[in-house]
């Protein structure tokens, strides 16, 4: 025996199947149950119009298509998925202002303008921990190696460019080094030049 | 499987998505049509859920990710889905095509968007109401009409206890059955109809009191 309650329920759920059918076959009207209450079925229709499903951004899609591709990989390899079971920090640094919060926008979320809210305010923030995340960021985890390297072949040049200057201001003075003089001949004036200018630029003092 | 269907019932399609699922299984990499398909439904689910899409962008991940990793363990799950639900219905209307997949999905992103509500108590968010009242630049009457329909409708829906408003979400914006939305949020059938009759009778009620 079906409570009055119980009976409603049942009536609005066919009303909803009827409605999604509806939607689906591209119908405005069709038939209903007179003994429905038209208040529910208003808002029925009401949400159905307003509830819209809402598409993530372009970049936001191919970000993840890319990492799930990357964590099938590892599956492949017999490896398991890293899955970041830690959610965002309670207070997240805020990285990022230029996304819209309009609803408009939602379907294509990057966009120039940056919101009407301002960049710093709670919630423009973006978690750091979803940045971290994106591919293209992971990659990053070899940079300081990368700088590294650069900075100690960097301090290499300018040591032995620092030498090679000193050596030119400070030709050998022993019976070697006048023999390859003469040989050679004394240093012409443009090499002289070459000499002063790198000085110069080294600041090396004689 | 079968038989625990009831007699004379009509055997359901067990789930639309087994040939996807099945070849993610033996190719993960295949994962991405499943992911594709439901990417809006589950970035929906969250949104509304969590009100800002950046929230939703890093819940949306988390559930992939893990349905990803769960993938080997989904088939029993569907057996148990099976033997909750009895995917054979009398009237064939409400259990068929069913995807349990789906639900299975929805099961962690439901999960993972409880665990951020939690979090969001400690941080603000933009409600989404807020999000539809910013001024456009070519702000015109009509548009302005329709985002005070839309704050109307969606700050009736806000206003609606946690387990209507998430009944109301998965049927409207995922236009899940209710033999679904029963599965996810693990209540009966009978419990979610009522769940969803009584939010559209609140909605009505606010929408009433919004109009006059």
């Amino acid at each position: 025996m079906l409570t009055g309650g119980t009976r409603d329920a049942r009536r609005t759920e066919r009303y909803l199947d009827e409605l999604m059918a509806a939607d689906q076959r591209r119908v405005s009207e069709f038939p209903v149950d007179v003994d429905m209450d038209p208040a529910v079925r208003l808002a029925a229709r009401e949400l159905r119009a307003d509830l819209v499903r809402v598409h993530p951004s372009f970049r936001f899609e191919e970000a993840l298509a890319a990492r799930l591709a990357a964590g099938a990989m590892r599956l492949r390899a017999g490896l398991h998925v890293e899955i970041d079971e830690e959610a965002a920090p309670a207070t997240p640094g805020t990285m990022s202002a230029f996304r819209s919060h309009s609803p408009a926008a939602q379907g294509s979320a990057v966009t120039a303008m940056p919101p009407a809210s301002g960049p710093t305010e709670p919630q423009t923030a973006v978690s750091a921990s979803a940045f971290r995340r994106l591919p293209e960021m992971a990659a990053r985890q070899s940079r300081p190696l990368i700088v590294g390297g650069v900075g100690v072949a960097s301090a290499a040049i300018s040591i032995g460019a620092v030498y090679v200057a000193w050596r030119h201001s400070h030709p050998a003075s022993g019976r070697m080094g006048r023999a390859a003089r003469t040989a050679h001949g004394r240093a012409t004036g443009s090499s002289r030049r070459r000499t002063g200018v790198l000085n110069g630029i080294l600041g090396v003092v004689s | 499987m079968l038989s625990r269907a009831k007699e004379g019932a009509r055997p359901a399609r067990l789930d639309r998505d087994r040939g996807l699922v099945e070849a993610a299984r033996r190719d993960p990499a295949c994962f991405d049509a499943l992911y594709r398909k439901y990417l809006a439904q589950v970035y929906s689910y969250a949104y509304y859920e969590l009100r800002d899409h950046h929230a939703a962008e890093d819940a949306t991940e988390r559930v992939f990710m893990q349905a990803l990793a769960g993938l080997p363990r989904f088939e029993e799950r569907v057996d148990d889905f099976i033997a909750s639900r009895s995917v054979t219905t009398e009237s064939g209307s409400d259990s068929a095509d069913i995807s349990t997949f789906r639900v299975w999905l929805f099961r962690i992103a439901h999960n993972v968007v409880a665990n951020e509500r939690r979090r969001d108590r400690r941080r603000p968010v933009t409600p989404l109401e807020e999000a539809a009242e910013l001024s456009a630049p070519d702000d015109v009457a009509e548009s302005v009409a329709a985002r005070e329909a839309f704050s109307a409708a969606w700050h009736a829906v806000a206003r609606l206890p946690e387990d209507r408003r998430r009944a109301v979400i998965l049927r409207f914006v995922d236009e899940m059955s209710t033999a679904e939305i029963a599965a996810i949020l693990g209540r009966s059938e009978g419990a979610v109809r009522v769940l969803l009759h009584r939010a559209l009778r609140s909605v009505a009620d606010d929408l009433r009191g919004h109009l006059s």
